[in-house]
């Protein structure tokens, strides 16, 4: 947990909040979001019982461009690129398809797609957009607090945006002061909704 | 006589040497496990005959250990089958128990999960019951163990070993009526158990149902069974053929006052009652031949001497 700058589990019983200091830890670390979050604060009341995470993101990594991990060589009507880095191809075919349709997209083995485009069409091929982290990486870690947080607690209120995320979660309604807790515990890491 | 369960630990070459030298010292085998090179047996064999297997077993690279919780089944029960708790606290634990001989099940329950909310239904309830002992693996919140407990115990008759998150006093404290065993310190957790105070709080779980089983089985010579369960598997084996064509891993369970058949009941509950033990002596006469609320197997619970007045 040294790569997240702020890191506290808020508990009445001290034993449970060791516990849920380590099963955060590693289900983190499990799930590779350490490096994504830099403040995380936990607040669990089991007498009522509330599980509430509140967090601020690091800077995302970028929009994933298909020069970022292919070659894209061009000739008069076709392109063939070479593909560096598989974890994005299948990304990278479906859009492929959807732009110029299956028939004109050709993958003769793993690491090569070969295209029949004219002139016009090639133009900019290289910055082609392919994959935005950003979009995942909130799901994944809204996902990952419905791991740490205790079972069954089915009644939630979540959101994330604008580097701030946080999970209010509890098996009965949620109380109507949610918003404010939800300050209250920002404000405990120095940050604001 | 007096059996003692025991593991064999062996090379595959010859061990149906071991297996006949068991059988002919009047022992039973429980289980047999064949792992790649490796033969592992679970047996019970008379106490005095220890040294001789040993003996025999030697130049076959065989090792015999006590294993005390061998001819006994044992119900894991964790709040659900979710991510929450496993694969590790409750996979880790059953997988453990099951070292020293036990046959573990791992019982999720439907909806014992959360605080208000858990609950346990009546065919979770009468599973457990089967079983001659029941772990419950709840979470790390004293508040919530204290709230949900008693719900998750209605109507359970087995004795029960509580873990959980607390210290084991912390447990004892909050639990009323007590139950027969408590292990602190081992609620929820998202990592593999494989540092040594890790283990060592396994072996704790292991020593306490060692400990409450034990006190189980003074309490049963008391007033001994009819006929030992192992023997009776034998006698089902060796009666009944369609056993043979069951792929579970243990066709015949053995428990501490029974066995379970995995076979259908209405086909077979006849078929066994019938089957003699001695002369003139059936299964009917010794045993009570139930249906099982697992599956649609049988349960088979010996009666004891003093219901028959028979001791075979």
């Amino acid at each position: 947990m040294e790569a997240v700058e702020y890191f506290e589990v808020e508990c009445d019983e001290p034993a449970g909040r060791e516990y849920y200091r380590k099963i955060a830890d590693i289900v983190l670390l499990d799930h590779n979001l350490l490096r994504v979050i830099a403040k995380l604060h936990i607040f669990i009341d089991p007498k009522i019982p509330l599980f509430v995470a509140t967090g601020v993101t690091r800077k995302l990594p970028g929009v994933v461009r298909l020069r970022d991990f292919a070659d894209v060589n061009k000739k008069e009507s076709s392109v063939t690129i070479s593909i560096g880095d598989e974890t994005y191809l299948a990304p990278l075919l479906r859009l492929l398809w959807e732009k110029f349709g299956k028939d004109r997209v050709n993958q003769p083995d793993r690491f090569t797609v070969l295209l029949t485009l004219d002139q016009g069409e090639q133009e900019g091929l290289e910055d082609l957009p392919v994959f935005d982290p950003s979009e995942t990486i909130y799901k994944d870690l809204i996902y990952v607090l419905q791991v740490i947080q205790p079972e069954g607690f089915k009644v939630r209120r979540q959101y994330y945006g604008k580097g701030r995320f946080y999970l209010v979660a509890s098996e009965d309604t949620l109380p109507d002061d949610t918003e404010e807790l939800v300050r209250r515990k920002f404000a405990l890491m120095g940050e604001e909704l | 006589m007096t059996h003692v369960p025991v593991t064999y630990k062996g090379g595959i070459y010859r061990h149906d040497e071991i297996i006949d030298l068991i059988e002919d010292l009047g022992g039973y085998i429980i289980q047999k496990h064949v792992i790649a090179q490796e033969v592992v047996l679970q047996a019970l064999v008379p106490r005095e005959d220890i040294e001789l297997i040993r003996k025999i077993g030697k130049p076959l690279t065989g090792e015999i250990t006590p294993s005390p919780l061998v001819g006994t089944e044992i119900a894991v029960v964790s709040p659900s089958l979710e991510i929450h708790h496993l694969p590790h606290a409750s996979c880790d634990v059953a997988e453990y128990i099951r070292r020293f001989g036990a046959k573990t099940n791992m019982v999720g329950l439907a909806r014992g999960f959360g605080k208000r909310i858990a609950q346990l239904n009546d065919e979770e309830r009468d599973v457990i019951n089967e079983h001659d002992l029941a772990v419950y693996l709840l979470g790390d919140f004293e508040t919530c163990i204290e709230h949900k407990f008693p719900v998750l115990r209605r109507g359970i008759e087995v004795p029960i070993v509580l873990c959980g998150g607390p210290s084991t006093d912390a447990l004892r404290k909050i639990i009323d009526p007590p139950v027969d065993g408590y292990v602190g310190g081992v609620g929820r957790f998202m990592h593999r158990t494989k540092e040594s105070e890790e283990i060592e709080k396994l072996e704790e779980v292991v020593a306490e149902i060692t400990r409450i089983l034990d006190r189980r089985r003074e309490e049963l010579a008391k007033d001994p069974l009819s006929i030992s369960p192992a023997r009776l598997m034998d006698i089902i084996a060796e009666n009944v053929d369609e056993i043979h064509d069951v792929l579970s891993p243990t066709p015949l369970t053995v428990q501490m006052q029974g066995l379970r058949v995995k076979l259908p009941y209405d086909t077979f509950a006849p078929v066994i009652r019938r089957v003699e033990v001695d002369e003139g002596v059936t299964i009917g006469d010794l045993a009570t031949v139930a249906p099982s609320r697992m599956r649609d197997y049988i349960l088979v619970r010996i009666r004891p001497f003093s219901e028959t007045s028979v001791v075979l």
